[in-house]
């Protein structure tokens, strides 16, 4: 049995179904991340988790007891939300500590708890001071030490990185993961940024019309999606679908047309053969060339945009197709205006095939 | 489709009672026939003052803004041929969707068979042919934008200016979006202008981005210029993202080489990166405090070479992203993101070694935040990316 379960969990709003008898579960010192476009539920799930909101129908298990009908304070979880506010009045120190006075901890105890959690979030250096002297990344800090100081089971972190600016959400990307691992918490992280579910979950429930679509790993949501969908929430520029009629040819092998050019799907796509369905192809699978290659696409360059770290151009194809298409940083493109003859090369090993009409994985 | 210049533009808002404000300051743009601008910086650094100064809805205190040789800042904003796109959208609420786009070609007496023509044609470039029957309302707000952006793009202008032109765009289609408009700006030959608070979205779209602070220039120059050879501090941590690895250090020196000891968090000495004895080494004198400026993607984890001297640190964090993957490194108490192009092999509480490549380094003076170095000159000709045609404007 998980360490924690969510089992059957339905709620409406009134007539608007908001979960639909989802079910997850996590293992002790898991990290999941609860990913999904605003609106899908993801808070009121945590919420039901927590105690703090009941579902209509549904059982939560925790550490092998049901605590569907027991109190918040008495699951044994902590809730830290969006806004992290500190006491203005308390110093880091006692912000930290506050949880444990509650619990009329020995002050030697307190001391050590607290001294100990600052190292690892890097603001041992800082327990003297007062909200207003800290920092932003240092007060988001403070909040999260007080969140985890308690050693809660469960710990559920709704979109804490929400509103921080660039340079602290990057820093704590890195360092959470790691404070999670020390503590050894369970955690339950909601996010609609598929970048911070990738880098922070070692899994992620992909929550769509109150279920989950997919609960997988990083590599598995990104590279092998259950469906269309799931594909589609995953990746900036996201993937390239083609609507595609694969066909047998003469030689016996399966092909499909891409903007007008006919492409061999390779003998193990032997089953697509006369049907309908969509091609998908993640940006980055696919390689761009100036010279004539095998099975490239004949192609104009449209447009170069730097995006980040990365390259991304709009190639398209003599029927107009659009296709995208994404490198590392390079500047040799860079100032490239007007078109320009190139050739798309997709690397159909890493493709997916949807069914045109249900979306599901073929 | 003309050149547009700024000429010691200034902007100062008087109000009773209150000390005058400068919201731009001596502010000169020299932009050329054809070319795709993009205003960044932060909120109330003067960008959008400046738009709507060469859009003609707010007067300037100073200077002069000329379109072509013609000077446009007494003209009434209808009689300067400006098209432009308002962040708010600013729809006609009573007018269809294809009649908001097709109103200022109508007004100058275009056919009505050739303004359909290029409403067709901006819509399906926008992908919004399927609402041009509906009313602004009845939107989104993703739509409205989009709609905004047509009725803007459609015109025949000599200027055409954007404001936050993308923030509300569907981000399925942003990048798809983007793309197409850099391409429409480029084959028309549309001189543009456009202020983001995105460094991201003028990257990918600008030939050239002003960076701005408090009403001043900091850069001007392009998206390669900016990202490899920022003028100071300011623009080096504004531009790029994941954003540069700041830390502070000082200059060491043995002799005569020098090298950058950089410290942790706590003030102690966390590692060194010694520089290469080469004669176009700019002058550092030993001593000096400075900010030491880190682009995560060019540094290399688990390599190491002369032009990249590694320095030793500990995994915090392996975390692959799709099409690239950050890497957590704690050197010396110092942590330090790197960006990698593919999966790495690098256990968590593992030790690796960081290869600092010159390319990777910057540094800046500590008080000024001007630059004093970029590493990729530290590099043998030929090896680093050269900037050109970088205007600097003052720090």
């Amino acid at each position: 049995m998980a360490y924690l379960e969510a089992r059957g969990v339905s709620k409406s709003f009134g007539k608007k179904k908001v979960l639909d008898g989802l079910t997850l579960e996590l293992e002790r010192g898991e990290c999941v991340v609860i990913f999904g476009p605003s609106g899908v539920g993801k808070t009121v799930l945590l919420r039901i988790i927590a105690g703090v909101l009941d579902a209509d129908a549904g059982e939560v298990w925790i550490d092998g007891r049901s605590v569907t009908d027991v109190g918040p304070e008495s699951r044994g979880v902590a809730m830290a939300f969006q806004n992290f506010a500190l006491y203005p009045h308390m110093d880091a120190f006692e912000n930290i500590a506050s949880p444990l006075r509650a619990r009329r901890l020995p002050e030697e105890e307190i001391r050590k708890r607290v001294q100990d959690i600052a190292g690892l979030l890097r603001i041992d250096h800082v327990l003297d001071h007062l909200p207003r002297q800290l920092s932003n990344g240092q007060k988001q800090r403070t909040s999260l030490a007080r969140s985890l100081v308690h050693g809660p089971a469960v710990l559920m972190l709704d979109d804490p990185l929400r509103n921080v600016d660039a340079k602290i959400r990057y820093e704590m990307r890195l360092e959470l993961p790691r404070v999670f691992r020390k503590f050894g918490s369970t955690v339950l992280y909601v996010t609609q940024d598929y970048k911070e579910a990738l880098a922070l979950g070692n899994r992620i429930g992909v929550l769509l019309d109150g279920r989950f679509e997919q609960i997988d790993s990083p590599q598995a949501v990104y590279g092998n999606p259950v469906n269309r969908r799931v594909a589609s929430l995953f990746g900036d520029p996201p993937i390239n679908l083609f609507p595609i009629r694969a066909s047998r040819g003469a030689d016996g092998a399966v092909t499909a047309a891409i903007g007008g050019h006919p492409l061999s799907l390779g003998a193990a796509r032997d089953r697509l053969a006369g049907k309908e369905c969509v091609l998908g192809v993640r940006p980055e699978d696919v390689a761009l060339s100036f010279e004539p290659t095998g099975n490239g696409i004949p192609v104009e360059l449209a447009a170069v945009t730097p995006f980040n770290v990365r390259t991304v151009t709009l190639l398209k194809t003599a029927d107009a197709t659009e296709i995208l298409a994404s490198r590392p940083e390079d500047h040799s493109l860079a100032s490239a205006r007007g078109h320009r003859r190139c050739w798309a090369s997709i690397d159909l090993d890493r493709a997916l095939f949807f069914d045109s009409r249900t979306g599901a994985r073929l | 489709m003309a050149t547009l210049t700024l000429d010691h533009v200034s902007k100062v808002y008087t109000q009773k009672g209150l000390p005058p404000t400068r919201a731009v300051n001596d502010f000169s743009l020299a932009i050329e026939d054809g070319e795709i601008i993009g205003l960044v910086g932060s909120s109330g650094c003067g960008k959008t003052s400046t738009l709507r100064m060469i859009a003609g809805f707010e007067s300037i205190t100073g200077g002069e803004i000329r379109v072509g040789d013609r000077t446009i800042n007494r003209l009434k904003a209808a009689e300067r041929n400006v098209a432009m796109a308002f962040e708010g959208y600013a729809l006609y609420p009573p007018l269809r969707v294809s009649d908001n786009i097709a109103f200022s070609l109508l007004r100058n007496r275009m056919p009505k068979a050739k303004a359909n023509e290029r409403v067709r044609m901006i819509a399906e470039l926008l992908e919004i042919t399927d609402i041009l029957d509906l009313y602004p309302p009845h939107l989104s707000g993703g739509q409205q934008q989009r709609v905004s952006l047509a009725r803007a793009l459609v015109r025949d202008a000599d200027v055409f200016l954007l404001d936050e032109p993308m923030s509300q765009l569907e981000p399925h289609l942003r990048a798809k979006l983007r793309a197409r408009i850099k391409e429409y700006l480029i084959e028309h030959r549309m001189t543009s202008v456009f202020v983001t608070h995105d460094q991201t979205e003028a990257m990918a779209l600008a030939d050239r981005i002003a960076v701005m602070s408090e009403g001043v220039l900091q850069q001007f120059g392009s998206p390669t210029d900016l990202k490899e050879r920022p003028s100071n501090l300011f623009v080096a941590s504004f531009i790029g993202e994941p954003p540069m690895n700041i830390l502070k250090g000082r200059v060491g020196a043995d002799g005569s080489a020098r090298r950058v000891e950089v410290e942790g968090e706590s003030g102690r000495a966390a590692f060194s990166i010694p520089l290469p004895a080469r004669n176009h080494v700019p002058e550092l004198g030993a001593g000096r405090r400075v900010q030491v400026g880190l682009r995560p993607h060019k540094l290399i984890v688990g390599g190491g070479s002369p032009d990249a001297p590694p320095v030793r640190g500990t995994v915090l964090s392996n975390q692959w992203l799709g099409d690239q993957t950050y890497v957590g490194i704690e050197v010396g108490g110092c942590v330090i993101l790197a960006v990698a192009e593919r999966q790495v092999q690098a256990a968590v509480d593992s030790e690796t070694s960081l290869g600092i490549d010159y390319a990777a380094l910057h540094l800046f003076d500590e008080e000024s935040g001007v630059a004093l170095l970029h590493g990729a000159d530290l590099l043998p000709a030929g090896s680093g990316a050269r900037g050109h045609g970088s205007e600097t404007g003052r720090g």
